[in-house]
């Protein structure tokens, strides 16, 4: 099986912090792969790079074959809207909009009718438990709703990848069990193979397997068990 | 841990006398339980009786101090295989695991790569936990909750110990001279 | 295509969801759009404007030129070009020869002899307060209204008068018409110029809105870029999130841009009852131009969506977050004074002597103002750096202005432009005023009656008693008779003077008058020669003897300047002669005291009218200030360009306030007293002002000397019209930073701000 994003020997320094220092990351179709490492460790930097979000100094990320560095912010932002999704701890949703306009916006960006959009998006609120949030918006709303609502629009163009980033950090445990368990079996569901850089275990748990970084350099030990 | 196993640890760094073996020991393993004399010549005599260490040499006369053990290959292989072999995760985790770290870096070994075994290891109950807490009943999750509370603290400390271990290595080469 | 749609329509739903902050920001944006759409559409209405007042001034126009109309169905006119308080006013005393003869435009019918057709604004004057003193300038009995079609606009002045002496005057006052509507060859005036002036002062007047504009914008700028970046994140390209950023800016430009239409609308349902320069308007001419309002749509929307776009320059919005080009500020000297070497340039014929082009010199003006825009970041840090040492506060504030003068000024850039033009305005109107206050000479008359015919000693004293019975008046009635030069070489006439003491006495000085007695302010000649000037060459008229005791005289006042020797008689002294002679002219000075009511001008207009309604009767003195009106029209715009500016100032003094609170909350946690930080705030504040004020005066003045040496008017300055702006503009900055700043300052310096998110 080949792999879906192969991050190879990444270098990435901010100023005189190096954040990476020749980390990689292999991440199959359709599996759950948690990312660890205590904080400062570049696991974030790793995230960032392989979702193209940040361009590395060296090394080469491939998502689908197609080296990232090599795309134009136009293609990288199209893979965003379709095959991409990102929950990040938070300040990722649109204060403005609804909830419900939140989740129709990749696919709104992506030009798709408002009717189909909203109607897409209307089926995975309801799916993750927030049917009557639709017309609230992100400051009507709790902690755990938000990440949800996040979750919905990370789902809602039926991407290969979901990129998250401490996404129940700033949740209670037990609203953040609640995300992390939608998150990954609506995952599994659909198919998409998720990146969860995370530093607490219990939400790495989550996931089939792990790699550490530290120090800018990742490593994985034991395989899929 | 035990005693045989750390005798061999501290035997590959250098080869000692029973004596020094019990200081040492009491050193880094000790903790708050000093090793009887009895313990070292019992254990020492199971070893050389399990060909793990070998005696290099009688310096003199009287007493029974007075032999030098050095560890053999076999020896050597097993102190491997002892740590390569992560922990079962249970409570008394921490004192064990904490003599691994201390082995590996007196043997010149990779103490991360202990820490990554075991972290995986942990991990690897983590997620069967965690599957079998999203499959079960309330029951289910507060017991699986437990474990999980639990590993977690013990992988916490692991991430801890790990970023410790250049200044717990420079410690032990001081008290090595 | 249904994306770009997508987004725009994302963007507008932004603006409207913005919370407060993203209401200010919308409601003061639309504000600033609304009032340059406003400006836009006036000014592009003003060709219209003008072409329709010109075409009805061409329709009504009865000035033959030279040309000599025989008579047939012909009108007489005879013009009375008279004045009251403000308004001229436009008279015409007119009698048909024939039944078919053209009517004037406006007018329904002839009137009858003595009776007249009067504009409404006309009748409305003769109806108020003083209306009987006007009405002596035109007693004749209103039959009728005129016509829109035969007005230039609603507050002119006008009345067509019948007034069949007109006939007897054919060629001494009166004409013959055939037809309204005369076009005399290079009579019309060119427009371009017009055009070209609006321009330019559109153009300065977008400036600040634009800077406006941009200060609204900026209004919570940080949390938008950040909302911008959490739209990339979800697989927005750059493009598209410029696209959002235009779809946003489309609200405040079109709730400015129908703001600014309703304004318009209710400014041209207004215009009849405002007048500026004797300029009257009617709604219905008030009509922006179809291309230009296509134009003024797209300047308004190029402009705020302009403005919003160059907000993210040096800003990068990306997926992860926002990065600002923290590019370090190199203030560089030497493009910087470009436009000010620019407008030097163009200015520097000033101070050469001679004719001054007036197009160049109002581009160096305007290329002058806009000079001080870049100087302003540059002055600012060479201030800060002047400045070293001083206490902490001072310290904080010079080291943020050093490194960023660009954000520190960009507010005060509008304030210190509209400053200075409001000095180099304000000083010129002022300097114009004193010039035309008085008379060109103190001894000259402030009015002057001038008639033809031939007046006895007694008609003459009788005229300036009648002048005489409006209270605080003195006046005095000489006839004159220009002299034949033999030598030919001289331009200035001499005069033959004739009329009793008190008049001759106010031409020059007597040592002594009784009636009999003679003068001259020259040599004393046997006898003179008067001038024959009704043929196309001077020709020697009759000679009259001199008596023999001329006595010396000086002549005083313009006659010193402009007349050569003269002689002048008591009518007493007269030579029996002269009696059969029709004087040039018998002219009756009027001097005015200070008992005069305000009123005197039209008083004696009115006496004079009723001596002759086609004497011609000049007001030296002026009958009302000029440069009121613009006076007033530039306190206006000068004070809402200044509300705006200070608004704008608000915006941004809270924006920075915003930005660095956490920075001013550790400053506090490390013990910094509250006063020493809001003291920075404030001197950060108040030093680019103070630096942008010197800048304005500097210029404002010597922009004012400039308009004063274009105009002519003796370069003149004085403290409180320089000083009056200056201070406005500083009071507005203290108050606004203040506002700002006192009730932001205790939120700012808590601790709490420390905490993250």
């Amino acid at each position: 099986m080949s792999a879906l994003i192969a991050a190879e020997g990444l270098h990435k320094a901010y100023g005189p912090t190096v954040a990476l220092g020749g980390a990689d990351l292999i991440v199959h179709a359709g599996e759950i792969v948690s990312v660890m490492g205590p904080s400062g460790s570049g696991k974030s930097t790793l995230l960032h790079c392989a979702a193209g979000l940040t361009v590395p100094d060296a090394g080469r990320v491939a998502y689908a074959g197609r080296e990232l560095s090599r795309m134009s912010d136009v293609e990288r932002s199209a893979l965003r809207r379709r095959e991409f999704g990102f929950v990040f701890q938070f300040g990722q949703l649109v204060p403005e909009l609804t909830a419900l306009q939140n989740v129709a916006l990749p696919l709104r960006l992506d030009g798709v009718s408002r009717r189909t959009a909203e109607r897409r998006a209307t089926g995975w609120l309801d799916r993750l438990g927030l049917a009557d949030k639709a017309r609230a918006r992100p400051g009507e709303l709790s902690g755990g709703q938000q990440q949800r609502v996040a979750v919905a629009r990370a789902l809602v163009a039926d991407p290969k990848v979901i990129f998250t980033d401490e996404p129940t950090g700033a949740l209670d445990s037990i609203a953040g069990e609640r995300v992390m368990e939608m998150l990954t079996s609506a995952a599994r569901e659909t198919g998409a193979a998720v990146v969860l850089v995370t530093h607490d275990a219990r939400v790495a748990a989550y996931a089939d397997r792990s790699i550490v970084v530290r120090d800018g350099r990742s490593s994985e030990r034991a395989g899929v068990r | 841990m035990t005693i045989a196993t750390a005798f061999l640890a501290l035997l590959e760094e250098r080869p000692q006398h029973g004596y020094d073996l019990k200081r040492a020991y009491d050193q880094h393993f000790g903790l708050d339980r000093p090793l009887h004399y009895g313990q070292v010549y019992t254990t020492l005599a199971k070893l050389l009786r399990n060909g793990l260490v070998s005696v290099d040499g009688v310096e003199g006369a009287g007493g029974p101090d007075r032999k030098r053990y050095t560890i053999t290959d076999a020896g050597v292989t097993d102190i491997q295989r002892w740590l390569d072999e992560p922990e079962k995760p249970d409570q008394y985790l921490q004192s064990t695991l904490y003599a691994k770290v201390v082995g590996a870096l007196l043997t010149g070994r990779s103490a991360a790569a202990v820490l990554d075994v075991q972290r995986e290891e942990h991990l690897v109950a983590m997620r069967e936990l965690t599957r079998r807490k999203q499959g079960g009943d309330l029951a289910d999750r507060i017991i699986c909750d437990r474990a999980l509370f639990h590993l977690d603290a013990d992988l916490r400390w692991l991430e801890h110990t790990a970023t410790l271990l250049d200044e717990l290595a420079a410690e032990l080469r001081g008290t090595k001279e | 295509m249904r994306r770009t749609a997508a987004e725009l329509a994302l963007g507008v739903r932004l603006a409207f969801a913005g919370g407060r902050t993203g209401w200010i920001r919308t409601a003061l944006t639309a504000a600033g759009v609304a009032v340059g759409a406003v400006a836009l559409l006036l000014g592009a209405s003003v060709p219209a404007l003008l072409d329709a007042r010109q075409d009805r001034a061409l329709a009504r126009a009865d000035s033959t030129g030279a040309i000599e109309v025989p008579a047939g169905d012909t009108l007489l006119v005879a013009a009375v070009e008279s004045q009251w308080g403000a308004n001229a006013v436009r008279g015409r005393l007119i009698w048909p020869e024939s039944t078919r003869a053209p009517l004037p435009p406006g007018v329904p019918a002839f009137p009858g002899e003595h009776r007249m057709y009067a504009s409404p604004a006309l009748q409305q004057a003769l109806r108020g307060p003083d209306g009987d003193v006007l009405r002596k300038q035109m007693p004749y009995e209103v039959i009728g209204t005129i016509g829109p079609e035969g007005l230039s606009g609603p507050h002119e002045f006008a009345y067509y008068a019948g007034y069949q002496r007109v006939e007897k005057l054919v060629r001494e006052g009166s004409w013959r018409v055939d037809h309204f509507g005369y076009t005399i060859p290079g009579d019309v005036e060119s427009g371009t110029g017009t055009y070209v002036v609006v321009a330019a002062m559109l153009a300065t007047l977008l400036l600040p809105i634009a800077i406006f504009i941009g200060a609204a914008l900026r209004f919570g700028s940080d949390t938008r870029e950040r909302r911008l970046a959490a739209i990339r994140l979800v697989g927005a390209d750059r493009r598209a999130v410029l696209r959002i950023a235009l779809g946003e800016s489309l609200v405040p430009a079109v709730l400015g841009l129908t703001g600014g239409t309703a304004l318009y609308l209710l400014a041209r349902s207004r215009a009849a009852d405002v007048q500026l320069f004797n300029v009257s308007v009617y709604p219905a001419d008030i009509r922006p131009v179809p291309v230009l309002a296509v134009l003024v749509v797209l300047i308004v929307l190029a402009l705020s969506a302009g403005m919003a776009l160059l907000g993210f320059r040096g800003v990068a919005v990306e997926p992860l977050g926002v990065l600002r080009r923290s590019t370090v500020w190199r203030g560089r000297l030497w493009w910087r004074l470009l436009p000010l070497a620019a407008g030097l340039a163009l200015l520097y014929p000033v101070v050469l002597p001679g004719e001054v082009g007036e197009d160049r010199t109002g581009a160096g003006v305007v290329l002058l103002l806009v000079a001080l825009i870049p100087l302003l970041p540059y002055l600012v840090p060479v201030v800060a750096r002047a400045l070293t040492g001083g206490p902490v506060s001072w310290q904080l504030a010079a080291q943020q202005l050093r490194q960023n003068p660009v954000s520190s000024t960009r507010a005060v850039t509008g304030i210190v432009v509209a400053v200075t033009g409001a000095i180099a305005l304000h000083t010129f109107f002022g300097a114009a005023t004193v010039r035309r206050a008085t008379p060109d000479d103190p001894a000259d008359p402030g009015y002057m009656l001038q008639t033809a015919a031939y007046q006895a000693p007694a008609a003459m004293r009788a005229r300036t008693a009648l002048f005489e019975q409006v209270p605080g008046v003195r006046a005095g009635t000489v006839a004159r008779y220009p002299l034949y030069s033999t030598s030919g070489t001289t331009h200035l006439p001499g005069y033959l003077v004739v009329g009793d003491c008190a008049a001759l006495s106010q031409i020059a000085t007597l040592d002594r008058c009784a009636d009999g007695d003679a003068f001259t302010s020259g040599e004393v000649p046997a006898a003179v020669t008067l001038l024959d000037d009704s043929g196309d060459e001077p020709a020697p008229g009759d000679r009259l003897p001199v008596p023999r005791n001329l006595r010396h005289a000086t002549l005083i006042g313009s006659d010193a300047e402009y007349a050569s020797e003269s002689i002048l008689l008591t009518s007493g002294a007269m030579p029996a002669a002269l009696s059969g002679v029709d004087p040039w002219f018998v002219e009756t000075r009027m001097f005015a005291t200070g008992d005069a009511p305000a009123t005197v001008a039209g008083e004696l207009r009115g006496v004079a009218a009723a001596i002759d309604p086609l004497a011609m009767f000049t007001a030296f003195a002026p009958e009302h200030d000029k440069y009121a009106t613009l006076r007033t029209a530039l306190d206006i715009g000068s004070t809402i360009i200044l509300l705006m500016m200070g608004t704008g100032l608000l915006l941004d003094v809270a924006a920075r306030l915003h930005d660095r609170r956490r920075l001013l909350g550790v400053l506090t946690a490390v013990g910094a007293r509250r006063s020493t930080v809001i003291w920075s705030v404030l001197l950060q504040a108040v030093v680019p002002v103070l630096a942008g004020l010197l800048l304005a005066v500097g210029a404002g003045v010597a922009l004012g000397a400039v308009l004063m040496r274009m105009s002519q008017v003796p370069i003149l300055f004085d403290a409180p019209t320089v000083l009056t702006p200056v201070a406005a503009g500083l009071v507005l900055v203290l108050a606004t930073t203040v506002a700002v700043l006192l009730p932001a300052a205790r939120r700012v310096t808590r601790t709490e701000e420390l905490r993250y998110e």
